[in-house]
C-alpha cells in the first residue's frame, strides 16, 4: 500500500507535470518559431486483444522545428470508463500517456507511422479485500499504423500497439494486456484552410 | 519486395515446424498411464461407489471436486484423504471430459466436453437421491462452474448449496494465452516445465487447440461477468484466491466479486490467501512450506465448515 502511495505522490509530483510542460513547451513555443504548426485533437478508441475497449482524447503537435513536421508530440487519455466498463462490471481503468511519432512521406494523404507511448496505467478494484494486489503500472508501448489526412483538417489514424510492460498480477496489474489495436479520428485546429495533397 | 518475401519465409518455416510433441510413455498422453477413474471410477466417483444411497446417506453433503486444465483426479487427492476422515461428507471426483488419457484426445475436445462430465455426475448424484451437492473447482473448474450458473443450468434442477473456487481463472497470468489466436497455430503445443512425477498426472504438451478453447472459455466468462449474473436461491459462491498466483492471475477473484451477486443480491465472498502457487491446496509432489500446509488445512476445514453448515 505505501509503495502504491509513494508511487502514486512521485507520479503527481514529476512525471504528470513534466507531460503538461512538454506538450505546453511545443504548442506555445511554437507560436514564436514557426507558423507552420498542426495541433490535432481528437478521439482515440483502443481495443486490447481480448480484453477490454478503453476510449478517451488524444492530442498531436507538430510544427517545422520537429523534423519538418514528421515528428508529433502527443498526448492520450483512454479509459474503460468510456469504453467496456460503461453499464458493465467490467473493471474501471486509466491510462494516461504521452508519445513520440514519426511519420512517413509527411506531404501525402496516406501517412505510415511508428510512435512510441510512455506513461501510466491504474486499475480500480474498489473492495478493500483487493488491496493487496498492484493496481499501477508504468506504460511503454510502440506502435505501427496507418494515418489518412482527408482534404480538410480530418486526420483518421489505425494502428497496432504492444504494452512491452503487462500485469501478471503479481508485479503489475492483471487487466494490462500486451497487444491493442486503436483508431484515431482527430481535427487539426491549427489549420488555415492550406489544401492538403491528396494524392495517396 | 525482398522484405516481404522474407517474412513469407519465415512464416512458412514456423508453420512447417514439428507440430507433434515427443511424449514418452512415462508421461500423461502417452498411451501408458491413464487416470485411476478410468478403472476405478468407484474409488472416485460417488455416483458409483453409492448408487443407491440410503435416505441418511442421501442427505449427507457431496463435494463434486473437479480439477484445472490439463490436470487429473490427482489435483484432489488430498482433500480426498482429508475428507476420508470423517465420515460426514462424501467427495466426489470428476474427471474433466478430454483429460486424463491420451494426447490426441485431450487435442481433440472441447471446453463443452470438459464441462460435461461435471454435469454427468452432478445429474447422475440427483437421479441417484442426493439432495446435499456442492461444487468444489479448482482453476479452470471454477470457470466452467461459472459459466454453468451464468447460462441458468440450475433452473430447472435443484441448484448446489456451496460453489468454491480455488484460485478459478478469469484472466490468465501469463498474457501470452490472450494472443493464442494468432500464434498458436504456429506453435503447435506448449511445452510446461514440471517434473518427471507430475509428468505423470498433468499432461506436459498443452495442444495449442485446447488453449484456444480455454481461451474461448475464459473469454465467455469474462463476458458473462460483465453483464454480471445472480446465483440461484440457496447457493452460495466463496473464492479462495492465492495472492501471488503465477497461472491465473488474482484480478480473476476482482471480477468474480464485481460480476456475481447472491440471490439477495449480495456481493460473493473472497479470501485472498497468502500464497504463490497456483491451485495452493495440492502440495503433493511440489515444494512447499509450513506455511503452505497451514494454508491448506485452513481451507479444507473451512470447505467442511461451509457444506455442512448449509
Amino acid at each position: 500500500m505505501l509503495k502504491v502511495q509513494f508511487f502514486w505522490k512521485r507520479f503527481y509530483a514529476t512525471i504528470l507535470p513534466a507531460m503538461w510542460v512538454g506538450v505546453m513547451f511545443f504548442f506555445f513555443g511554437a507560436t514564436v518559431y514557426s507558423q507552420e504548426r498542426e495541433l490535432d485533437i481528437g478521439l482515440r478508441f483502443q481495443k486490447s486483444i481480448n480484453l477490454y475497449y478503453e476510449n478517451g482524447i488524444t492530442l498531436q503537435y507538430s510544427d517545422e522545428r520537429l523534423l519538418s513536421k514528421r515528428l508529433f508530440i502527443g498526448l492520450s487519455y483512454v479509459s474503460s470508463r468510456f469504453g467496456t466498463a460503461m453499464g458493465t462490471n467490467a473493471i474501471k481503468q486509466d491510462n494516461i500517456f504521452i508519445s513520440g511519432t514519426y511519420m512517413f512521406r509527411p506531404q501525402r494523404s496516406l501517412q505510415p507511422f511508428i510512435r512510441l507511448n510512455t506513461g501510466y496505467f491504474t486499475a480500480s478494484y474498489e473492495y478493500p479485500v483487493f488491496d493487496v494486489l498492484p493496481q499501477n503500472s508504468v506504460l511503454i508501448s510502440p506502435e505501427t499504423g496507418l494515418s489518412y489526412r482527408f482534404g480538410f483538417p480530418l486526420k483518421i489514424g489505425v494502428s497496432l500497439g504492444y504494452n512491452l510492460i503487462t500485469g501478471d498480477g503479481r508485479d503489475g496489474p492483471g487487466t494490462l494486456y500486451p497487444l491493442f489495436i486503436q483508431t484515431s479520428i482527430t481535427w487539426n485546429i491549427l489549420s488555415k484552410t492550406q489544401a492538403y495533397d491528396t494524392n495517396l | 519486395m525482398i522484405p516481404i518475401f522474407r517474412i513469407f519465409l519465415l512464416v512458412l518455416i514456423i508453420s512447417g515446424c514439428n507440430k507433434e510433441p515427443d511424449i514418452t510413455d512415462e508421461m500423461l498422453g502417452g498411451g501408458v498411464i491413464f487416470d485411476p477413474t478410468f478403472y476405478h471410477p468407484e474409488q472416485f466417483l460417488i455416483s458409483y461407489a453409492i448408487p443407491n444411497p440410503t435416505p441418511e446417506q442421501a442427505l449427507t453433503p457431496v463435494i463434486i471436486a473437479s480439477h484445472g486444465y490439463s490436470a487429473t483426479t490427482f489435483e484432489w487427492n488430498e482433500f480426498r484423504q482429508f475428507a476420508n476422515s470423517r465420515d460426514d461428507v462424501y467427495v466426489s471426483q470428476v474427471l474433466l471430459g478430454g483429460h486424463g488419457g491420451n494426447y490426441e484426445d485431450f487435442k481433440n475436445s472441447s471446453w463443452r466436453d470438459w464441462q460435461a462430465a461435471i454435469i454427468l455426475e452432478y445429474n447422475r448424484l440427483l437421479e441417484a437421491g442426493y439432495t446435499n451437492i456442492h461444487l468444489l473447482g479448482s482453476s479452470t473448474s471454477g470457470a466452467l462452474f461459472l459459466e454453468l450458473l451464468s447460462g441458468g443450468h440450475f433452473k430447472e434442477k435443484p441448484a448446489p448449496g456451496q460453489v468454491l473456487l480455488i484460485d478459478p481463472i478469469v484472466i490468465p497470468s501469463n498474457k501470452t494465452l490472450s494472443m493464442i489466436h494468432i500464434f498458436g497455430p504456429m506453435l503447435g503445443y506448449m511445452e510446461v516445465d514440471q517434473s518427471a512425477e507430475e509428468d505423470k498426472v498433468y499432461f506436459k504438451y498443452r495442444p495449442e487447440e485446447t488453449l484456444r478453447e480455454l481461451q474461448n472459455l475464459l473469454n465467455k466468462v469474462r463476458n458473462d461477468l460483465e453483464k454480471g449474473f445472480v446465483l440461484p436461491p440457496g447457493t452460495s459462491l466463496k473464492v479462495y484466491k492465492s495472492v501471488k498466483d503465477p497461472t491465473a492471475d488474482p484480478v480473476s477473484a476482482v471480477l468474480i466479486k464485481r460480476g456475481v451477486k447472491t440471490f439477495s443480491g449480495n456481493p460473493v465472498d473472497v479470501e485472498m490467501v497468502d500464497s504463490d502457487l497456483h491451485v495452493y491446496t495440492r502440495l503433493e509432489l511440489r515444494p512447499h512450506t509450513q506455511a503452505d500446509k497451514q494454508n491448506q488445512i485452513n481451507t479444507f476445514n473451512d470447505i467442511i465448515e461451509r457444506v455442512l453448515n448449509e
